[in-house]
């Protein structure tokens, strides 16, 4: 009985398989051969015909799949973090207000990225099956996620990437949204260099190792304070874009290079928030701490006088132009010009707080 | 008990009957899921989408069907997100950056992979230490172990290497046609050899097993290095789905393994366990992310939802098998 | 039922369900202020159930119960409690961490405010302790207390909370004689401050020696009450089987052969320098108090626990066993006294608690032969009459003395040379208690050697062709079938050996 019911389940699973994949064997036969078509999913293939038009220079359609609907779909990189909250919950105002307007049909709603770049290839997938015509990702990692922008530009999906970018977001993207973080990078270092004439030692806290953020943003720390002979980097400490491990880098630089540190360089300002905090209540507001996004916490800080500075990014910005770029390729019916939006880092200190403080 | 007395529910006995929805029951759960999410959006049944899901469950799956051997027989194991890593970045090294054949890199990280296996059973067995305890540890050091080798950063595949997650044979993407092996070879191993009825017996009661001859230790380093070799072969799955390797993917994959073994009817107290149950949990699990997304739930309610669903399914299994699961 | 106030507890109509199957209907009981009154019935009869529908464990789907002249019910043990009812249960779970007044006063500790006021509790509870001679310190770790003392201290919980009736569920069956001595002593201390207490026993000779009065159930039904003036063992048995039962020890004598097994010197943890051997056919008894050393030098031979010296040789050579995994190879075979714990997988299937020693014997290259795995458990479950629907089922569906036969099939299966049982019909019931002896002699006539542990007395003098007494590690006298029928070695002359007398 057991055996016989476990057969059962065991073929009634080959069975449809083979009889769903089947229909896109079919659909696939023509390109076969080329490699890259290993990572051509289902929907690509039964949509074949609509997609290598929309993905090539031929005509642009604004309803990719023909289904006669604008549905738009959005992955975020994560539901949890101070600095995507904002994003998301701006993003789901804008969306619904363009569904009311009738601009678009409808929207997936926030799929949640979970910040791994699997799991956003899942949700890739899931707006494939959905019918997504335009779909916004705001990618977890370089690497990692780009499957999820390969796929659903094979697909023929517009795929719009916001906030940082994926391996292949420069060929298969329509269009970037982001900030360009080699130059936050940049503005963490001048800022130290010109607080701090004398020199001195400073710790680096990084984010998750691989970010793109985390690199880039390294890159531009090493342009600027790295090329500079009066500074020590004393600590590269794998903070993990958490504030309580960079307290805690803090902590221990402190006791063991004291007067001689002079700056903690933090590859977001949770963590330079953290730190300066650890930095304060050690008696040592002497310190520059200094990160990058414009959280709420850091700028509050800010407008107390405990922090000197943080470096802004506007990702409710860079969301903001992306959509706008949508909707204007929805309404024109073509590729938007530019491929790529630059909205530039703000270097927020007690002068400027107010504006970005809420 | 008086015997004459006992019912009979549809013309079974009722310890027959009791017994079936034991293996059977959590399957009609899975129907429901179904139906329901397909009311809620119709191209949830769509062949695409279906697809789909068994591919995305595929990592998942060989976790689980690690994990739950483990849990089986009365222990945990925490490393397979962290052996996930370490597979890709050795991969990685050996593929990439040394340039030597595919073949070589995949057998290399799932060997390690197994290795770390073995250790875990090894010292679980050896010097009689709680899984949790043991599994936790090595959790650290694999991911560090995938740091060093790695350096921190990411190592990108070329395409045989992602073709093994996007190729397709007679139209079934590879690592269904890997899931449906995996599956066909945990049933012969743990219903149909000896092995299984000894894992199901130290789960059981590992003193009864033990004085009826067998080998404790063995079944328990058996059971952790299977879970690392499934982790391993997770690996590649992974590493060929995001063309990259890198340390920090597979953070806290633990929990779906764990959750999809334990809606398949996999017991915390040991010894009780079916193959074709945990098959059925995978794909609830699959079901239970994909429908959150072709519902479109509300962002902030997604996990709370997750969270009650898997508990909801637990229990209503467990209504319908009665005492059968503890 | 004349004088309604000298019953202290009644209950009428009890009937209760457990899905299909009916455990109890339409039972009754009445139980008189300071009387001792046994539950008698096999296994499955009953007894439990309605032990446990009185102390809240279990709702009665139908009848009334009064105690003390009210309408009583109880939602669980701890309303039980404050009404006045206790129940010492045959398996004990003590907290081995805690002290023993600790144990005493779980539940309702004394406070000042919100501390624990250990003196005053500590206090309290050795007061209660000296009342009743018990040897230990109030401060003392349960853990350290033999299994007869943590019952004397959930005895003495019980009346502590002022119980005015006391269950005690086979409270001798880990007890050695002079525990139960101690236990009845106790029992009858109760009795003179007007407690009542109903006794579940399977050990006949304890129901006559203590007992008032006894009520006999089988099958979830109430068969009758008697005093026990005047009521004779035969009586009872035909009451509880509902037919007559003659011979209770049935030993068929056997031819008995060469030497299959022989030790010498056998020394580890609890024993010394035990040598005996024993032959094609023979029953070889071993008995002595608890804890003198029998079952641990049986575990031992088994390869469950180390030997630190010793030979042992099987038919004539010398053989050495590391695990138990050795000894089942070589052809030794062994019942567990402990049938939870080393006996049976509880929540699998009785084919698969049958089949895992023999697992070997089954493959068909690397898979199981499960048709002849399926074919012959069920032939040697029906031969050992095991009563289930099918091998299918949970043993944990089965009562004590089924598990008990699929334990020993388990181990008929793999046709040993020598099979050891301790204890094995502890927990089982009269019926499944004779056919177990049945099966013994049977075992033997076909040549195996058995080695049998029992501390009931009449069981083991009624079994053994031979009977090795133990004393404190130590072999203390052997007595021969022989002396037992010629009336030579009574049960005093056994007992006076297990005490350590030559």
């Amino acid at each position: 009985m057991k055996k016989k019911l476990a057969m059962l389940m065991a073929a009634t699973m080959v069975f449809g398989l083979t009889a769903c994949g089947s229909s896109d064997d079919s659909a696939a036969k023509d390109d076969t051969a080329k490699t890259d078509d290993a990572a051509k999913d289902d929907a690509a293939a039964d949509d074949a015909a609509d997609s290598d038009a929309a993905a090539s220079d031929g005509e642009f359609k604004a309803d990719v799949n023909g289904d006669g609907k604008i549905i738009v779909g959005y992955i975020s990189k994560n539901l949890t973090d101070p600095f995507h909250g904002p994003i998301n919950e701006s993003g789901t105002q804008k969306l619904d207000a363009l569904v009311d307007e009738g601009v678009i049909d409808e929207w997936t709603g926030i799929l949640d990225g979970n910040t791994d770049g699997p799991t956003q290839i899942n949700c890739a997938q899931d707006c494939i099956s959905k019918g997504c015509d335009y779909v916004i990702i705001l990618p977890a990692e370089a690497e990692a996620s780009d499957p999820a922008v390969v796929q659903m530009a094979e697909a023929g999906i517009h795929v719009v990437v916001v906030n940082s970018k994926t391996n292949s977001t420069d060929d298969l993207a329509m269009l970037y949204s982001g900030s360009d973080d080699v130059q936050a990078g940049e503005m963490m270092g001048n800022y130290i260099i010109e607080k701090c004439p004398d020199g001195g030692k400073y710790v680096h806290c990084n984010g998750i190792l691989g970010n793109s953020a985390q690199i880039q943003r390294t890159e531009g720390i090493a342009n600027t304070l790295g090329a500079n002979e009066k500074f020590e980097m004393v600590a590269d400490e794998d903070t993990q874009w958490k504030g309580d491990l960079a307290a805690n880098a803090a902590t221990n630089a402190m006791a063991q290079y004291g007067d001689e540190l002079v700056a903690i360089v933090c590859d977001n300002d949770d963590m330079s928030s953290a730190a300066q905090t650890a930095c304060n209540s050690n008696g040592r507001s002497d310190i520059f701490c200094i990160g990058v996004d414009g959280n709420q916490t850091p700028l509050q800080m800010i407008k107390d006088g405990e922090l000197g500075a943080t470096v802004y990014q506007d990702g409710v910005g860079q969301l903001g132009a992306a959509i706008d770029a949508i909707v204007e390729s929805i309404n024109s019916g073509s590729a938007p010009a530019e491929k790529e939006i630059m909205v530039d880092f703000v270097l927020v200190t007690s002068e400027n707080v107010d504006e970005y403080l809420q | 008990m008086a015997v004459k007395t006992e019912k009979k529910v549809l013309g079974m006995e009722r310890e027959t009957f009791r017994q079936l929805m034991g293996k059977y029951g959590v399957s009609l759960i899975m129907v429901v899921m179904i139906i329901a999410i397909a009311i809620y959006n119709p191209r949830f049944l769509s062949g695409t989408n279906l697809i789909n899901v068994i591919t995305q469950v595929s990592i998942n799956g060989m976790l689980a069907f690690g994990m739950c051997l483990c849990i089986t027989i009365g222990g945990i194991d925490l490393t397979v997100g962290a052996q996930l890593a370490l597979v890709g970045v050795i991969m990685g090294q050996v593929i990439t950056n040394s340039g030597m054949p595919v073949i070589v890199g995949v057998l290399v990280g799932v060997g390690m992979a197994t290795l770390f296996g073995f250790i875990n059973g090894f010292f679980i067995a050896k010097f009689n230490m709680f899984p949790f305890v043991v599994t936790l540890s090595m959790q650290l050091v694999i991911r560090g172990a995938a740091q060093v080798i790695s350096g921190g950063r990411a190592i990108t595949f070329d395409a045989t290497v992602k073709n093994m997650y996007y190729g397709k044979f007679l139209g079934i993407p590879y690592p269904i046609l890997a899931l449906i092996v995996v599956f066909i070879l945990m049933y012969i191993m743990f219903h149909w050899m000896k092995l299984g009825r000894y894992i199901l017996a130290v789960g059981g009661n590992a003193n009864a097993a033990v004085a009826s001859g067998v080998n404790e230790m063995k079944i328990r380093i058996i059971c952790h290095t299977l879970s690392g070799l499934l982790a391993g072969i997770a690996g590649v799955i992974m590493a060929a789905k995001t063309g990259t390797g890198q340390s920090n993917i597979g953070v806290s994959y633990e929990t779906d393994a764990v959750a999809a073994a334990v809606i398949g009817g996999t017991s915390f107290a040991g010894g009780i366990a079916t193959m074709p149950g945990v098959m059925i949990g995978i794909l609830i699990v699959g079901f239970i992310y994909n429908g959150i997304n072709m519902i479109g739930i509300d962002a902030n309610w997604q996990s709370i939802i997750r969270g009650l669903v898997i508990i909801a399914t637990v229990m209503l299994d467990m209504a319908i098998n009665g005492k059968n699961r503890k | 039922m004349n004088n309604k106030d000298e019953y202290i507890f009644e209950c009428e109509g009890i009937s209760k369900a457990f899905g299909g199957t009916q455990a109890l209907s339409d039972v009754q009981l009445h139980v008189k202020k300071g009387e001792v009154l046994a539950l008698l019935g096999e296994n499955g009869a009953g007894k439990s159930t309605l032990m446990k529908a009185v102390i809240g464990l279990h709702q009665p789907d139908t009848g009334t119960m009064t105690f003390d002249g009210k309408p009583y019910s109880a939602k669980g043990p701890v309303d039980a409690m404050k009404a006045g009812i206790s129940m010492i249960h045959q398996e004990l779970n003590p907290e081995p961490y805690l002290t023993i007044a600790e144990s005493i006063f779980l539940n309702r500790e004394d406070m000042r405010g919100i501390i624990l006021d250990k003196k005053k509790q500590n206090k309290r509870a050795q007061e209660i302790l000296d009342q009743f001679d018990f040897p230990y310190p109030a401060t003392t770790l349960m853990g350290k207390l033999t299994l007869a003392q943590m019952q004397m201290v959930e005895i003495i919980k019980a009346v502590s909370c002022d119980a005015r009736m006391v269950i005690m569920d086979e409270p001798t069956s880990s007890l050695d004689s002079e525990e139960t001595n101690h236990l009845f002593k106790t029992i009858r201390d109760l009795k003179a401050r007007g407690v009542a207490i109903i006794y579940i026993s399977h050990r006949m000779e304890e129901i006559f020696e203590i007992c008032d009065s006894v009520a006999v159930f089988r099958d979830g039904t109430y068969v009758g009450a008697r005093s026990m003036d005047g009521v004779t063992r035969d009586e009872l048995i035909s009451m509880m089987v509902g037919r007559q039962v003659k011979n209770v020890f049935p030993k068929v004598d056997c031819e008995i052969g060469e030497t299959v097994f022989k030790v010498e010197g056998l020394t580890g943890e609890g024993f010394e320098d035990i040598s005996f051997e024993v032959h094609k056919g023979e029953i070889l008894g071993l008995t002595g108090l608890v804890g003198s050393g029998r079952s641990e030098t049986m575990r031992a031979i088994f390869g469950l626990d180390k030997l630190t010296s010793g030979k042992m040789y099987l038919e004539g050579q010398e053989i050495t066993i590391k695990n138990p995994k050795d000894a089942i190879k070589k052809g030794i075979c062994m019942v567990n006294e402990d049938r939870k714990n080393y006996g049976l997988c509880l929540f699998r299937s009785i084919r698969e608690n049958i089949s895992l020693p023999n697992l070997p014997a089954k493959q068909k290259g690397l898979l199981l032969n499960q048709k002849r795995e399926k074919r012959e458990c069920a032939e040697v479950a029906k031969k050992l009459t095991v009563k289930a629907a099918s091998i299918e089922h949970n043993a944990f569906s089965l009562s004590g003395g089924n598990q008990q036969k699929v334990v020993i099939a388990k181990w008929i299966m793999a046709n040993p040379k020598v099979l050891i049982l301790d204890e094995p019909t502890r927990g089982v019931d009269v019926g499944a208690k004779s056919e177990i002896h049945s099966l013994m002699c049977e075992f033997a006539a076909k040549g195996m050697a058995i080695i049998m542990i029992s501390s009931e007395l009449p069981e083991i003098m009624g079994m053994s062709d031979r009977l090795l007494i133990y004393h404190e590690g130590k072999l203390n006298g052997e007595v021969s079938r022989q002396e037992i029928l010629s009336g030579a070695a009574t049960q005093e002359v056994i007992l006076t050996k297990e005490f350590g007398q030559k």
